[in-house]
């Protein structure tokens, strides 16, 4: 067995890192889990295939491009559909129902476009693979380097933003308390629309480095949706550090898995690979629903155990 | 032209089931099969407030029942009437001898109809049982928790049942699919008219089952979880055991439909049970005709099917403008219309009614209601005892 599986292990975990990282920022500015989350990252997909097989230049200069382009998306989601949804004063089932009506209406529009290739300029649009756009490290595909560079300085950038910045601050505090946030002079109709559009361009440019190593089509982005919610799930749903080592967990975990399987049990386990992530949101349902949040959380109150009072009580009587 | 449909629809004739008449029975069948599954939806999301995003699952359910369940039944039954049957114990004579041995089996119903009639209440008894027990593992990991958790739980398992179908020959014939036998063989007539009044007799039974469900004390009951369920858990009742409950009930129903849907199209394949057809388009019709009542569901249930069959029967007369397969056009006609609907007409097109008890006029009780000052009543009540 050569290294090419562990770095394609490497590299799928840390696109979808990024994924994770988008979903549970959305669940923490709107209260849903976005289903169409996956979607915004097969727009990235096709925004390099257009570098690549429209324009004929490498794909990696569409990746600014797939950033805009998927928080453009994101941001009209949020305006037209969430936030009207939301002053309307629908609940959260309803809005996760919109997202899964958003899913399938963005993916139709990719098909269109994926269709609009074949028609116009003869060209396969439907499944493809752009491993030759890539460079090359010594034996190494370019995209191992460039797709873990891009996650390490994401969540440097957002470790940063988070905790530094006056914007990543209030967006902390407008996902804690949206009503009290606005009484300290928060606009917080703005910091929202920043964290979608921050959402959408974290998952459209992961879906942008997807195509380089991996075989795509319009599906693709509707299909991963699962190992994302995993990532989110795995990591607490509702802290952005749990989310980056909960999609980096599922990535390995699906790649990895799934050899040890084809090579313990027999090749036909491959089939099963999409079963991997959805039996870890269950098991990690079934033991701890706040995920590793949850168990972080737990360890820190038992490493700070509450100490007796009583002597300071004596201490006050006297 | 009417006259003709009309002949066509109630004499059942083969012959007279063509063009138009087709459509029509089509659209019936349909209509038949997704009121079950959108009825069993509002009852569960409309008056429970449980977000059932796991239809697919359910009906898959049902579906994999009979290919996998009552099919070798039917098989072994057969073959122990003294049918020679081509052997289909392991996996490859299961798809391989599949077409010969349900052709055999259409020839000995035909002329044994009281078995056909047994075979198919065997199969909706089973169907009902899996459903149910398949409701309750659904609830075991996410029931407890908050309704996002269930969603995705549900829609997840709606993926991992179609992934497992595809992949274990044993249950629907993987990816080839495997021909059903036909349990109507014995009626003379066209196979698709008596499916379709049959699942429209189910749906007319499901409905009154939920109707009074929901009139009665339990009905109540699960309105109230729907609207407040903390303050439910403090009059001392169990929640999370009602909320599974029902979900178990519904499961069943919803089976029904899969069964429906097989003996439809006398052939069963994972890939006709896709999370968008079978989840969506239930919380579309429910969410167009207004959650919380059985009218709406109905009046969603046939407008989206009238319009998805139109387009799939005309489709390729629309081909010819586009570029692209048409069902994509589908797609982004209907998943705009739920989000239209969503933010024009937020209860649906039949807004949800008081529930019907009798003997209990609501709607006098209410305004009766209004009327009386309850910040006034008891002080006043206090100044005539003071005065007497």
């Amino acid at each position: 067995m050569d290294l090419t599986i562990l770095f394609m292990a490497i590299t799928y975990a840390s696109e979808l890192t990024l994924l994770s990282i988008g979903f549970t920022l959305t669940y923490l500015t709107a209260k849903i889990p976005n289903f169409a989350h996956g979607t915004y990252a097969g727009y990235g997909i096709y925004v390099t295939y257009t570098f690549a097989k429209f324009f004929g230049i490498s794909p990696y200069y569409g990746l600014p491009v797939a950033f805009l382009v998927g928080g453009l998306i994101s941001v009209i989601v949020f305006k037209l559909v969430i936030s009207t949804l939301g002053k309307m004063g629908s609940g959260a089932i309803v809005l996760t129902i919109a997202t899964l009506a958003i899913q399938i209406f963005l993916g139709a529009i990719l098909y269109i476009y994926a269709y609009a290739f074949i028609a116009f300029f003869k060209q396969y649009a439907t499944g493809f693979m752009l491993k030759d756009w890539d460079f090359k490290i010594g034996d190494v595909s370019g995209i191992f380097f460039v797709s873990i560079g891009i996650s390490l300085i994401t969540v440097i950038a957002l470790h940063y933003l988070l905790t530094k910045t006056k914007l990543g601050i209030a967006m902390r505090a407008t996902a804690e308390d949206p009503e009290l946030s606005s009484v300290l002079g928060i606009n917080t109709t703005n910091v929202q629309t920043f964290s979608w559009f921050l959402t959408g361009g974290l998952a459209c440019l992961a879906g942008s480095l997807m195509p380089l190593w991996f075989q795509c089509s319009p599906m693709t982005g509707s299909g991963i949706i699962t190992s994302i919610m995993a990532g989110s799930l795995l990591g607490g749903f509702e802290s952005v550090y749990g989310a980056i080592i909960g999609g980096f967990t599922i990535g390995m975990a699906e790649v990895l898995l799934t050899l040890a399987g084809q090579l313990v049990i027999g090749n036909w386990f491959g089939e099963y690979r999409p079963l991997i992530p959805m039996a870890f949101l269950i098991i990690v349902l079934l033991i701890e629903p706040r995920g590793l949040q949850g168990f972080y959380e737990n360890w820190q109150k038992r490493k700070v155990a509450p100490k007796p009072k009583e002597p300071e009580a004596k201490e006050a009587k006297k | 032209m009417y006259a003709n449909i009309a002949l066509g629809v109630l004499s059942s004739l083969p012959t007279a089931i063509t063009g138009t008449n087709r459509l029509i029975v089509d659209i019936a069948m349909f209509f038949g099969l997704l009121v079950i599954v959108a009825m069993a939806l509002n009852f569960q999301y409309g008056n429970a407030g449980i977000p059932n995003m796991g239809c697919a699952v359910q009906v898959i359910v049902g579906a994999f029942s009979v290919s996998s369940i009552v099919m070798r039944v039917m098989f072994t039954v057969v073959a122990a009437a003294g049918v020679p049957l081509t052997d289909w114990n392991n996996d490859f004579n299961w798809v391989y001898a599949n077409p010969a041995n349900v052709g055999l089996v259409n020839q000995y119903i035909k002329t044994n109809a009281m078995m056909g009639v047994a075979f198919f209440l065997f199969s909706i008894a089973v169907a009902v049982v899996l459903g149910s027990l398949m409701g309750y593992l659904l609830a075991l990991p996410a029931i407890r928790l908050r309704a996002t958790y269930l969603m995705i739980v549900l829609i997840t398992m709606a993926d991992a049942s179609q992934i497992i179908g595809r992949n274990v020959v044993f249950i629907s014939g993987g990816t080839l699919g495997v021909w059903i036998p036909n349990v109507f063989a014995w009626y003379p007539g066209d196979v698709g008219v008596i499916s379709a009044v049959v699942t429209l007799l189910l749906g007319l039974i499901s409905f009154f089952v939920f109707r009074t469900m929901l009139n009665s004390p339990y009905g109540r009951l699960m309105r109230s979880m729907r609207e407040n369920e903390v303050t439910l858990a403090s009059v001392g009742k169990n929640v999370v055991g009602i909320r599974r409950n029902i979900l178990m009930f519904a499961s069943g129903i919803t089976a029904i439909a899969g069964v429906m849907n097989c003996y439809y199209l006398q052939f069963s394949a994972e890939s006709g049970y896709q999370r968008a057809y079978w989840t969506y388009w239930p919380w579309l019709m429910l969410i167009l005709g207004g959650p919380g009542n059985n009218a709406g569901t109905f009046l969603g249930a046939a407008l989206i099917i009238a319009l998805r069959r139109v387009i799939i029967v005309f489709k390729f007369e629309i081909q010819q403008f586009f570029f692209f397969p048409i069902a994509y056009m589908e797609d982004i006609i209907l998943g705009g219309l739920l989000v239209f609907v969503m933010i024009f007409r937020p209860n649906g097109l039949i807004p949800e009614k008081l529930l019907y008890i009798p003997g209990v006029n609501y709607t006098k009780m209410i305004k009766e209601d209004v009327k009386v000052d309850w910040r006034a009543a008891p002080k006043s009540r206090a100044k005539k005892e003071a005065k007497k």
